[in-house]
């Protein structure tokens, strides 16, 4: 199979790249109607299996899980999920053949062989629908015509696609139409009922494509959201140590300040993230932040060029093919690491002193997030994309961070992204040798030590200027904006 | 300032003292220092005005002790002025004689009982009495009484001074005259007062005495049920936020409330009068090989009050989300609610409509910071948080929970910041809004001390006297009822 993306013709890719649209309330109007009756049939009971089939459920449709024989023997944690929710779980070949909608929902790195299992026993006519583009696009994988194809791609952890659900609202959420497989032209309202189902429809949902899907979606995991977080807190870490700061306090600001700092992202942007510093130390993270872009812009450019390419896809097969042994070795090198082995301390740190202490760390999270979305729009996809796959994500990448280090993320987090996160760590914690050196306490675990918090005006004007016109802060505006009165909220 | 000769303290130690076997007050726990002022406040019909009374020896001790009650004790009370009135009379008709008896004067009422003249010649001038004084204490009005009331009272030199509503129905005038004597002697003589209004409570009051309705078993031998009282707790008035919670309680428990309309334009689809809200059928629950709830059976008819007991990890909480469709396994039960049978292609949100559900769990949920008002309004959409643009009607209706709740003026602060007590008392409120057929009401009072229990059984207790809305009370003490259940499912560990 080759990579589906680059059999296209450059006008073709960049058509593709570039299909993004914000969708209108009213185009879900008809709500579950297109699955009303229907059987979904969702193959694997994991963090998206389980939880979008739970919302499916309770949004009235009919869903059970098609599990292979060895978890269904074994009584393996997904036969658990399914069985202790009261599904009716099967075999493929009790299952698929019964089914209108296959929801594909395994480890990506199995699609190849899941889908060329189920795909013989699917009815004709039948729907397959993904969660990531990937099988599709990097993998070329080529489905029966009869077959439609669809993706539903929620922009969170499978745990806050239940829970968003659960408090009657949802995730943003990115629908798209495989053209090549889409012969009864029924693909859109399909992938729109599902969105619905999943209550994605209320958070928003962005009508793509799956290559724009796929390109954004690896770019976004591998740097801003899970590369530069896992690099970031074992830089700072080890900093802080090296400065004789308290390895508890320190441990404690790392573990939950990414939380912290980017609840403020979430709510404001990055502006609002930077205005909760003092003039003195916001001057300070945008200068940081500034060295930082200029330090990372070339490793950015290289993994948004690798995705683009298929060198990533194929390296990563390539490990795939090996046993994950590169995987499997940075996993283990990452549970070593002094951070991952430090518990945080019994320490009170309040909110603001995540920001006074942590001036480092927001500086890291701007430098990356306005790179990614630089990278990634340089690349032709669309503001809105790079808006959910950057800047939208992080907090809720912290927040796995919060609840038990990088072990949490890496373990919530698809293979794809646990794998780019690594290759990216690899590279980016030799590339900020240099800058580390000169970094001090005060600006990652103690604070700034000035007298008072004078600044000159016409730099704070410039720098204030400069946070506010970055194009990730105007959709982000907008896009945030759609949410309703979600702001307070999300 | 010179050091005043004051009495010891007044002490009452768990005493029980009864009046006349129609009431008793109980568990009362009680310490007047001699500097103190306190306000006797509380439910209606727990007991106020006897808890003065008996500040002055009224009543029958039958148990514990009480201590430290000063000799001359200056009382004014209704009852007081309606017994001093009947002696008035009773002299009357003593008096067989040819000459019609014109009665005591108000002149002799006044001077012959009061140590202080000088002080009783002034206020009778300032209380605009002095036309009156030749005249009978029994031809006065009521008001007039009153005042010659507060005027032997006040002049008598007490030791304590009780007074007993004495704002009540008197001109501003007046009011205004005996509130600044009042302040002026607040260093000489210790004061209490029942008052029911907290904006009638002077500056030197220093602490609040709060009552609560109490049903004391009969006496021996009699079925007649007796009324009670008991002290149900004290507040320090440097305590700024129990203070303020009182406020509150006294708000939903003396104004007459009414619970604001539902909003018309978010009206629940209609259901039928001959089902029953809720049927659950050999319902069971098993985690693994744990069996949670074995083959219940239950049936909730409209109208019907409910209570679910049951020690914790009996399954009272499991059997609630089968009903509100929270727990998976209500895919796997034979459940009928609100005209679904479960399992055949209803959301779960075509039957939250027609719930509102109050919880800790829930409460929790509601850590992130979104304002009361907005909390209230999530209520119409079922959701927690507020994500679809709310109607300025809404918010209208929103405003007048947070006036019932006496919370009116905290409508833009957010939730997180409020006491536990006030999140609990906002999300009965978020669960009422759309006038729910059925209001579930998990462990309401779990956490919350006295007082705020007494606030949120307060407003249960409004809701249920309204017939709208099935109030099904989860709680996992079975003595703990509210008057108006009379359901009871107790649910027994299985497991
Ligand atoms: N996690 C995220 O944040 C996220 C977000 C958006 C989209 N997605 C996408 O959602 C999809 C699922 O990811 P996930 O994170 O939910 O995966 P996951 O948690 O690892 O779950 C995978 C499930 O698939 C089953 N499975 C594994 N190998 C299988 C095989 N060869 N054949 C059949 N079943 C197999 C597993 O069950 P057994 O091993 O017991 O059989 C397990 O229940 C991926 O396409 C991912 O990219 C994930
Ligand atoms: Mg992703």
């Amino acid at each position: 199979m080759a990579n589906y993306f680059n059999t296209l013709a450059l006008r073709e890719q960049l058509e593709q790249l570039a299909k993004c649209r914000f969708m209108y309330s009213s185009e879900f109007d008809d709500g579950v109607e297109a699955l009303k009756g229907k059987k979904m049939v969702v193959i694997g009971c994991g963090a998206q299996g389980l939880n979008q089939g739970l919302n499916l459920r309770d949004s009235g449709l009919d869903v059970s899980y098609a599990l292979r024989p060895d978890a269904i023997a074994q009584k393996r944690q997904s036969w658990k999920n399914a069985t202790e929710n009261g599904f009716t779980v099967g075999t493929y070949e009790e299952l698929i053949p019964t089914a209108d909608v296959v929801l594909n929902l395994t480890p990506d790195k199995q699609h190849t062989a899941v889908v060329n299992a189920v795909m013989p026993l699917m009815k004709e006519g039948a729907c397959l629908s993904y969660s990531h583009g990937f099988n599709i696009v990097e993998e070329g994988m080529k489905v029966r015509d009869d077959l439609t194809v669809i993706m539903v791609a929620p922009k969170c952890p499978g745990s806050e696609v239940r829970a968003e659900y659960v408090r009657g609202f949802g995730v943003p959420t990115l629908i798209a139409v495989h053209e090549a497989n889409d012969p009864k032209g029924e693909g859109l309202a399909l992938a729109k009922a599902y969105a619905v189902g999943t209550g994605g429809h209320k958070a928003g949902v962005l009508m793509s494509s799956f290559i724009a899907e796929v390109k954004s979606d690896l770019m976004g995991e591998q740097t801003i959201l899970c590369g530069m977080l896992q690099t970031g807190s074992i830089l700072c870490f080890d900093k802080m140590i090296e400065e004789g700061i308290e390895p508890g306090y320190a441990s404690k600001l790392i573990q939950y300040g990414w939380e912290n700092i980017t609840e403020a992202l979430k709510y404001g942007g990055v502006t609002n993230m930077l205005d909760r510093l003092s003039n003195p130390a916001k001057i300070k993270a945008f200068d940081l932040a500034e060295e930082l872009k200029d330090i990372m812009r070339p490793l950015y450019n290289k993994h948004q060029d690798d995705i683009m390419s298929g060198h990533f896809s194929r390296t990563m097969m390539d490990d795939w093919a090996n046993d994950d042994a590169n995987l499997l070795k940075w996993r283990a090198e990452t549970a070593e690491t002094n951070f991952e082995k430090t518990p945080a301390g019994e320490v009170e740190i309040s909110e603001q002193e995540y920001f006074d202490n942590g001036i480092l760390m927001v500086a890291m999270v701007k430098a990356g997030v306005e790179l990614a979305f630089e990278t990634m729009t340089a690349a032709g996809i669309i503001a809105e994309s790079a808006y959910y796959e950057s800047l939208h994500e992080t907090p809720l990448i912290a927040n796995t961070i919060a609840r038990k280090k990088l072990y949490e993320m890496n373990a919530t987090i698809s293979d794809t992204a646990e794998y780019g996160c690594y290759l990216y760590n690899h590279a980016c914690v030799p590339l900020l040798a240099d800058f580390m050196k000169d970094i001090k306490s005060d600006v990652i675990g103690k604070g700034l030590n000035v007298d008072d918090n004078g600044v000159d005006n016409a730099r704070l004007i410039e720098v204030n200027d400069a946070l506010r016109a970055h194009p990730v802060e105007a959709v982000g505006a907008v896009l945030r904006g759609h949410m309703a009165d979600m702001k307070k909220i999300v | 300032m010179v050091p005043s000769t004051r009495l010891a303290s007044i002490q009452l130690n768990n005493a029980t003292i009864s009046f006349e076997d129609r009431f008793t007050l109980s568990e009362l726990d009680w310490t007047i220092e001699p500097d103190q002022h306190w306000v006797i406040t509380g439910a209606n019909g727990s007991g106020k005005s006897a808890l003065a009374a008996a500040l002055a020896g009224i009543g029958k001790l039958e148990a514990g002790t009480v201590e430290g009650l000063p000799e001359r004790v200056g009382l004014v009370s209704f009852e007081a002025q309606a017994e001093l009135i009947a002696t008035e009379l009773k002299k009357d008709d003593a008096d067989i004689m040819d000459v019609v008896s014109l009665g005591t004067p108000v002149r002799e009422m006044i001077f012959e009982y009061c140590r202080d003249g000088e002080l009783a010649n002034d206020l009778v001038e300032k209380f605009g009495i002095t036309k009156l004084l030749d005249r009978a204490f029994r031809k006065l009005s009521t008001g007039e009484t009153r005042k010659v009331m507060l005027i032997r009272a006040l002049a008598n030199q007490p030791d304590l001074l009780i007074l007993d509503e004495p704002f009540d129905g008197l001109d501003v005038d007046t009011l205004a005259m005996l509130q600044a004597h009042l302040a002026a002697i607040v260093d000489h003589v210790p004061m209490v007062l029942v008052l029911n209004r907290f904006d009638e409570m002077p500056d030197f009051i220093t602490h609040v005495a709060y009552l609560d309705k109490d049903r004391p078993d009969p006496v021996k031998g009699s079925k007649k049920p007796r009324e009670g009282g008991r002290l149900a707790f004290t507040v320090d008035r440097q305590d700024e936020a129990a203070f303020n919670e009182l406020y509150q309680l006294l708000h939903l428990k003396t104004t007459d409330l009414r619970v604001p309309e539902a909003d018309p334009a978010s009206r629940l689809p209609a259901l039928d009068p001959s089902q029953p809200l809720v049927k659950l059928t050999q319902a069971t629950i098993r985690y693994g090989d744990t069996l949670i709830v074995d083959r219940l059976d239950w049936t909730i008819e409209r109208g019907q009050h409910w209570q679910l007991s049951g020690p914790n990890g009996s399954g009272k909480t499991c059997v609630l989300s089968l009903i509100t469709g929270d727990h998976p396994q209500c895919y796997t039960n034979d459940i009928f609610v609100f005209g679904f049978q479960r399992g055949n292609g209803e959301s779960i949100w075509q039957i939250k409509q027609f719930i509102g559900y109050v919880s800790t769990a829930l409460q929790w949920e509601y850590r992130v910071s979104t304002s009361c008002r907005n909390v209230i309004i999530s209520g119409f959409f079922d959701s927690i948080g507020v994500y679809t643009k709310s109607t300025d009607h809404q918010k209208k209706i929103a405003d007048q929970w947070l006036a019932l709740l006496g919370m009116q003026a905290r409508a833009d602060q957010p939730f997180n910041k409020l006491s536990y007590g006030d999140q609990r008392l906002l999300l009965i409120a978020r669960a009422m809004v759309k006038h729910p057929p059925l209001l579930i009401l998990d462990e309401p009072c779990l956490g919350l001390d006295d007082m705020n229990r007494q606030l949120v059984l307060a407003l249960i207790e409004k809701i249920c006297e309204g017939n709208e809305t099935t109030v099904l009370y989860v709680n996992h003490h079975t003595e703990d009822r509210i008057k108006e259940i009379d359901n009871h499912l107790t649910l027994d560990k299985n497991h």
